[in-house]
């Protein structure tokens, strides 16, 4: 009773940064030509993202061999995507890259829309990272940018649900079989439920949001480059980081006075907050361990912070 | 904690090492638990092991004293035909059950496929075939387990393995596919595409046939029928003689799954256990025989016995000369509410061109499919029965009626005709646009030949516009064939305009032109359908760009998740 073997093309799910970026876990078949899929924290399957944002950067590096891969980061409202185009892309995708790139250089905000295929790779020292490849991608305006966002919103509060409903069984397949999942729904939802444990939705809500109020135009953000993007060089990261530091540290205190109700503010809401305000995430993280190290907030439970 | 638990386990130890001491066992087993976390499954073998050799006389000497000395490999190709004792671990790919006499015993085995190197992503692996006397109810498919005492088999050169009595499995990851127990009976309407399975279903038809061998050599008896659930309906082929009446309820066990066509059909063979079954609540003859009237959307390739009512629209007569011999086939387009497609009669039938559009009543009729599109078989005039009025409303104009379909249903039902769906566009592909076809057989030509063997070095062609896409609906894809006038329109272009922009630009910047202007959309379509093994094309006569309003989009996410 092996499942067919014939090779289908995999479908493609519209997929915010946030939910693609934080996956850690990744599923090859163990057949030749059976597709990969990095299975995201509310147990998406994904072989293939529609993903769109404002394009950040593209830069192209010189490899062993001669030729060049270029590697650039797409932003939505939930975060950015990376993704990278080597050789074995069509001429097509290759040309509208370099295209892209000179079209980066004079400063224009430009949106782009990709089909991609996902991939998850680990650094020698064990980190994990997501990726994209295009296959397809084109420029679009700020109307199509706009649609994306609101069917992505509505594929991602479907998946939530799904991923919520799930929670009812327990996470091995015998259980969710006696669900109204699919078949391939519950393979990714146990091989996440099993890896991730238990997940946190507040900020993918959040995400959604966001997303709406753009679609809605309620925002300038669609066509506005982010805060951030000058954070490009990781030299000029650190460099940046010494002179922030004390800004970082006061502005993290701002948010968590201003937003705690009593029982705390969440990790993630702070992160948020300080991104908003131009602070590199990982910057903020690593700024609120040391608050919490050195006594100047405590987590009376986990993730959840207030002012000492 | 209770000592219970470590019951069987320890007298598993012991039937291996009759002198050990319970509670030196049970002490194992507790240490290995509390201080390693290793479940007492894993743990036997280790715990025998250090019981064995407890036992052992010390001072004698090893290689006479260890006659089985466990093999542990990592791939199946490191092992020897004449292995014994092996331990490995492995995913299973399969896992079927049947019943064998065994020394004039009947004794359940299980076989099937399993694979090494389960744990490495895209490595080569080796599958094998393996047998579990057993057998073991923990070996599932999908599952990794570990293999320990298993021997290696070689037949005509084909190597397997043999999970014996005495060998131990334990699992390391549980299988991620649902596993339907053994005995088990399923719906008729979860019926796999292979595989063998067990079923309770009541008898519809049943009658006497032949199988002529092709050879010549002489025909084999069999019987065909059809049973039923209130899932569904599937017909059978048995190589036994069966003598269940119609309208007898019976199980059957170990029924073997094949497609014919794109039709599952059960096969009844010597292994296949077939007995009559009580349950005064399962639906009665005329229940299921209403339920098995089928639909024009639900007819697949391959397909026997089946009832239907459609409309015929277009009825002709044709004639062909085969040995010599004039010969009559009539033939037509049929509709129903749900779709269109093709009937063919090889006697005639009391209908004239002025009397259409008919309504008939199909009985016993069999499906073929042309191009993916269902073509119903009429073999002998009776199977016909003209009804006086249609039983769906008969306003409907079938013969320009569409269906709008959702894109997960074309995709997992058979070919149709006169459907609408829609999808996201995530391709398009690169030779879109100006193509050139073969004046002879309509191909594409490449280099200005057409490849075809009846008409090669042919250099005739013709110019034809046409759109190459895939939609998408998060769930399935097809591809989406747009033909010229349908294309033209949606690209709101002209074939000179477009020849123009693709002289100009080259063909890969048109296409690029075209992936700005449809990436990522929502696209509408109409037309036929063909669905087979290559996936799902729809065939598109009627293209439009639909659902881009963002705004009311988001609305709609609003209200439907409460997000605000």
């Amino acid at each position: 009773m092996q499942p067919a073997r014939s090779i289908k093309r995999q479908p493609a799910l519209h997929m915010f940064a946030s939910e693609y970026g934080e996956s850690t876990l990744s599923e090859k078949g163990s057949g030749e030509f059976d597709p990969s899929f990095v299975v995201t924290k509310i147990g998406s399957r994904v072989n293939r993202v529609v993903v769109a944002g404002l394009l950040e950067r593209i830069e192209g590096r010189d490899v062993a061999n001669g030729s060049v891969i270029y590697q650039g980061q797409l932003r939505d409202p939930s975060g950015i995507n990376y993704f990278s185009v080597g050789d074995y892309v069509s001429d097509s995708v290759k040309d509208l890259t370099i295209q892209l790139s000179a079209r980066l250089e004079s400063g224009e905000p430009i949106l782009v829309l990709m089909i991609a295929k996902t991939r998850l790779y680990q650094t020698d020292e064990g980190a994990i990272y997501t990726s994209l490849r295009p296959e397809e991608m084109c420029v679009i305006d700020t109307q199509r940018y706009a649609s994306w966002l609101a069917k992505t919103s509505q594929s991602l509060m479907e998946r939530m649900s799904t991923y919520l409903s799930s929670l009812d069984y327990d996470s091995n397949v015998e259980s969710m079989a006696k669900s109204d999942l699919s078949e391939q729904q519950v393979l990714g939802l146990v091989a996440s439920r099993n890896h991730y444990g238990d997940v946190d939705l507040e900020h993918y809500r959040l995400n959604v949001m966001q997303a709406l109020d753009i679609a809605e135009g309620r925002l300038e953000a669609a066509s506005k480059p982010a805060p951030q993007r000058q954070l490009v060089e990781e030299t000029e990261v650190k460099d940046k980081e010494v002179e922030a530091t004390d800004d970082i540290e006061s502005v993290i205190l701002d948010i968590i006075t201003k937003l705690d109700q009593g029982d705390g503010v969440e990790f993630e809401t702070i992160l948020i907050n300080a991104e908003a305000r131009g602070f590199q995430r990982s910057v903020a993280e690593e700024k609120l361990e040391e608050l919490s190290d050195n006594g100047t907030v405590h987590e009376p439970a986990f993730g959840w912070f207030r002012l000492v | 904690m209770s000592d219970d638990k470590y019951e069987s386990h320890i007298k598993a130890v012991l039937s291996e090492c009759p002198d050990a001491d319970t509670d030196e066992v049970r002490a194992a087993f507790i240490k290995y638990e509390e201080e390693f976390y290793i479940p007492p499954q894993d743990a036997l073998r280790s715990i025998i092991r250090r019981f064995q050799s407890d036992q052992a006389p010390k001072s004698s000497n090893m290689s006479s004293q260890q006659p089985r000395q466990t093999k542990k490999v990592a791939l199946l190709s490191e092992l020897a035909a004449t292995d014994r004792d092996v331990e490995i671990e492995v995913e299973v790919v399969s896992h079927n059950l049947r019943e064998q006499t065994i020394r004039g015993e009947q004794k359940q085995i299980a076989f099937g496929l399993i694979e090494d190197n389960p744990w490495e992503d895209g490595a080569t692996k080796t599958r094998w075939e393996y047998k579990d006397w057993g057998p073991n109810t923990n070996i599932t498919p999908g599952s990794i387990i570990r293999i320990e005492g298993a021997s290696v088999n070689e037949y005509q050169g084909r190597m397997s393995l043999n999970i014996n009595q005495g060998a131990r499995v334990a699992v390391l990851r549980e299988g991620t596919r649902p596993v339907t127990q053994p005995g088990e009976p399923i719906d008729i309407a979860d019926i796999p595409k292979d595989g063998y399975i067990c079923l309770v279903g009541r008898v519809l038809s049943s009658r006497d046939d032949q199988i002529h061998r092709k050879d010549g050599s002489g025909s084999i008896d069999v019987v065909r029928g059809r049973i039923a659930d209130e899932t569904g309906t599937i017909g059978f082929l048995s190589w036994e003689p069966f003598s269940h009446e119609v309208g007898s309820l019976i199980k059957i066990d170990g029924a073997q799954v094949k497609t014919f066509r794109d039709t599952p059909e059960l096969n009844f063979g010597r292994t296949t256990k077939i007995e009559s079954f009580h349950d005064a609540n399962f639906a009665n003859v005329e229940k299921l025989n209403s339920q098995n009237m089928k639909s024009i959307s639900q007819l697949t390739d391959g397909a026997r016995d089946v009832e239907t009512v459609v409309q015929i629209t277009e009825w002709e007569k044709r004639s062909f000369t085969k040995d010599g011999e004039e010969r009559h086939l009539w033939s037509g387009q049929i509709a129903d509410p749900t779709g269109r497609c093709r009937m063919s009669a090889w006697q005639q039938l009391p209908i004239e061109s002025t009397d259409l559009p008919v309504t008939v009543k199909l009985t016993g009729v069999r499906v073929r499919a042309w191009q993916g599109i269902p073509d119903i078989t009429v073999d002998k005039a009776d199977q016909v029965e003209i009804l006086s009025s249609a039983p769906w409303d008969g306003d409907i104009d079938l013969e320009n009626h569409v269906v709008e379909v959702g894109l997960s249903d074309i995709v997992n039902s058979a070919s149709r005709v006169g459907i609408e769906t829609s999808g996201t566009v995530v391709s398009v592909r690169e030779d879109s646009g100006i193509i050139m076809r073969c004046v002879e057989c309509r191909r594409v030509t490449r280099d200005g030949e057409c490849s075809f063997s009846g008409c090669v070095g042919k250099v005739e062609s013709q110019q034809d516009v046409r759109l190459r896409l895939v939609i998408d609906n998060e769930d399935v894809t097809a591809s989406v064939l747009i033909n010229k006038d349908a294309a033209l329109k949606l690209m709101n272009t002209t074939e000179n305009k477009m020849a123009k922009a693709i002289e100009n630009e080259g063909q890969m910047e048109y296409v690029q032109s075209i992936r700005d202007y449809l990436l990522g959309r929502n696209l509408i379509v109409g037309g036929r359908t063909i669905i087979d093994d290559q996936g799902a094309m729809i065939l598109a006569d009627h293209a439009e760009i639909s659902g881009d309003d963002a705004a009311m989009l988001a609305t709609e996410v609003r209200a439907q998740w409460g997000v605000n």
